[in-house]
């Protein structure tokens, strides 16, 4: 193999790859500084202000430029993701534990749980909205489309429990059900702290993809807007940097939300590791 | 087999390889059991719904549940419709080739020429940062790239390469192809790069000892090894490429009109059933695409 010249060529390839997955970002970086009112969303920067981000929170003084109608919205994302969160979680460990056992039309029914993450989103959520108006019901973000979001992010949580229930060691579970505990208490005690890794990440997924989902909600959620509702809002008119101050925000809470998972991620591996420790020396 | 029966067996067998058959499947079914119900309730019926309402009778404000043949006859007699028809199946094409062309060097190298696992997973976190951020802002990042006084045109300019902005790069049918290419273009890099890492090093040192370059092993050896990264990666792109609406309608300036977008404004104006036509389309381009890109290889096989 031409492995002398050719590995260098790809590495400078895969340098220009990266400055194309975060060059975009990097100009909008740059532009949610631009000077307010006046500056536009694009070069040059007429002058580096934190006005777009004042303006954002409301603290710059009125405009022609309408403010984002960002808080409302906030809250509801904010608590549709939890929502479907702790509704997709706890289903993901229900099947990926149904799942740990044989039982007829276990294929089929693999098949039409994934099928959740595979249909585009602008599908269900017209499927969703039309179940909706023929029978009578009003479509809400906290109804319709929570609904639509678990059926998105739930294939996610199933997934990943799957996962680590394929790489989990029964015998720690035998070994309590014939000292005599429950199955539940079992469960509780034995399975759960020892899934928690999982149990985390599917969290993570389904909490992320929620917040940001957005083809979904835009038939399913009625009348009050969600988050990326309020973006797409500003996609037909004309854009200003407070699109993009909001954008370094987002990506800002994205991250530390990351950070938060990571922490807790090292403590619970910590902690399965000292009680591994304790139970060796026991 | 009863309950003693089955935990006799569990002793014996390794837990490792046990059948997890400790207690009987009842207890399956009562923890599936949601799930099924709300997948049926909230996926199934809803796609059955748009089936069904595609040949129901619209009225100006309303639908009714009389079946007609109406709505899937103004869609192909018209030729809006038509053009975005044939518009989705291009856009399509032309992202499944660009995300290919533009990721699978990417994947060649951290698959195959990185073989040091902390930097290997290091660069696929990098290609899958970006996910964390809004797809919506992901979207809209692209137009201060590409307008006439964008990034693009600036940097090109101060080069000296060009004299006069390039205007086609927004609000074209190009802008639309190099905002999804950007996108989507991780999913064809981990599939690919999964694959090319579990090729055995000494296969492809064998072929260097009789005697092949580079693009002859390229050929015969790493290609075909990651033909099943390259068929899920396409699978995941198409999947989503053809229910795109947003990226159209953020840099395409209302001039790229996906089967997506005809969806929006016919729901917009209540135009139900033509919605559902467009849907039913879709979904059955949906299944021809994956059902025979699943007919390329064999996925239960390969993974």
């Amino acid at each position: 193999m031409e492995s002398k010249v050719l590995k260098p060529i790809l590495a400078v390839y895969v340098g220009l790859f990266l400055l194309f997955l975060y060059g975009p970002f990097l100009v909008l970086g740059i532009l949610s500084f631009q000077q307010g009112p006046e500056g536009g969303p694009q070069f040059p920067i007429t002058e580096w202000s934190t006005f777009w981000y004042k303006h954002l929170f409301g603290l710059a003084p009125p405009s022609r430029v309408s403010p984002l109608p960002i808080g409302e919205a906030l809250f509801r994302s904010m608590t549709l993701a939890g929502m479907t969160m702790i509704t997709s979680t706890v289903l993901g460990v229900m099947s990926a534990q149904a799942f740990r056992k044989n039982f007829r039309g276990k294929s089929v029914i693999f098949y039409l749980i994934v099928l959740g993450m595979i249909v585009p989103g602008v599908l269900v959520g017209l499927g969703t909205a039309l179940v909706a108006t023929t029978t009578g019901i009003d479509r809400h973000w906290w109804s319709t489309a929570f609904a639509t979001h678990v059926v998105y992010t739930f294939p996610f949580a199933f997934l990943v429990m799957l996962a680590i229930f394929n790489r989990f060691d029964s015998s720690v579970e035998e070994a309590s059900w014939s000292l005599g505990v429950s199955p539940l208490k079992t469960f509780r005690k034995v399975t759960f702290p020892l899934i928690f890794p999982g149990v985390l990440s599917a969290m993570l997924f389904a909490f992320t993809l929620s917040y940001d989902e957005f083809s979904r909600t835009l038939f399913s959620s009625g009348r009050d807007q969600t988050l990326p509702l309020a973006i797409y809002g500003t996609f037909t008119v004309e854009i200003h940097p407070n699109v993009f101050a909001f954008g370094v925000l987002t990506t800002i809470f994205s991250f530390s939300l990351l950070a938060v998972y990571a922490i807790l991620m090292t403590l619970s591996v910590r902690r399965a590791k000292r009680v591994a420790i304790q139970e060796a020396i026991a | 087999m009863s309950v003693a029966d089955a935990q006799a067996t569990v002793t014996i067998v390794p837990a490792s390889t046990a059948p997890l058959v400790s207690r009987d499947s009842a207890s399956s079914y009562w923890l599936i059991a949601p799930a099924v119900i709300f997948m049926s309730l909230f996926l199934v019926i809803p796609i059955l719904m748009i089936v069904y309402v595609s040949f129901w009778t619209q009225t100006t404000f309303k639908i009714e549940a009389k079946l007609t043949l109406d709505s899937w006859q103004t869609f192909f007699a018209s030729d809006t419709y038509i053009t975005s028809l044939f518009t989705t199946v291009r856009i399509w094409l032309i992202v499944l080739v660009t995300t290919f062309v533009v990721g699978y060097p990417t994947a060649l190298f951290v698959g195959l020429f990185v073989r040091n696992k902390t930097l290997q997973t290091a660069l696929l976190v990098m290609c899958v940062i970006p996910f964390w951020t809004s797809f919506l802002i992901r979207v809209l990042a692209w137009r201060p790239m590409l307008g006439k006084e964008g990034a693009i045109n600036i940097i090109l300019q101060g080069l000296g390469i060009i004299q006069q902005p390039i205007e086609a790069l927004l609000f074209t049918e190009l802008s639309v192809i190099i905002g999804m290419t950007q996108i989507y273009v991780v999913f064809m890099v981990g599939p690919i790069a999964f694959m090319l890492g579990r090729i055995d090093p000494s296969l492809i040192e064998a072929a260097r000892d009789l005697g092949a370059d580079f693009w002859r092993i390229l050929r015969k050896i790493i290609f075909p090894l990651s033909l099943p990264g390259v068929v899920v990666g396409a699978i995941f792109v198409s999947v989503m490429v053809l229910g795109e609406f947003a990226t159209s309608a953020a840099l395409s300036g209302r001039k790229v009109n996906l089967l997506g977008n005809i969806i929006v404004t016919q729901v917009g104006s209540l135009k139900w059933a033509l919605a559902s036509v467009v849907g039913v389309i879709l979904t059955v381009i949906m299944g021809l695409v994956v059902a025979g890109l699943l007919r390329i290889v064999d996925l239960k096989k390969e993974l």
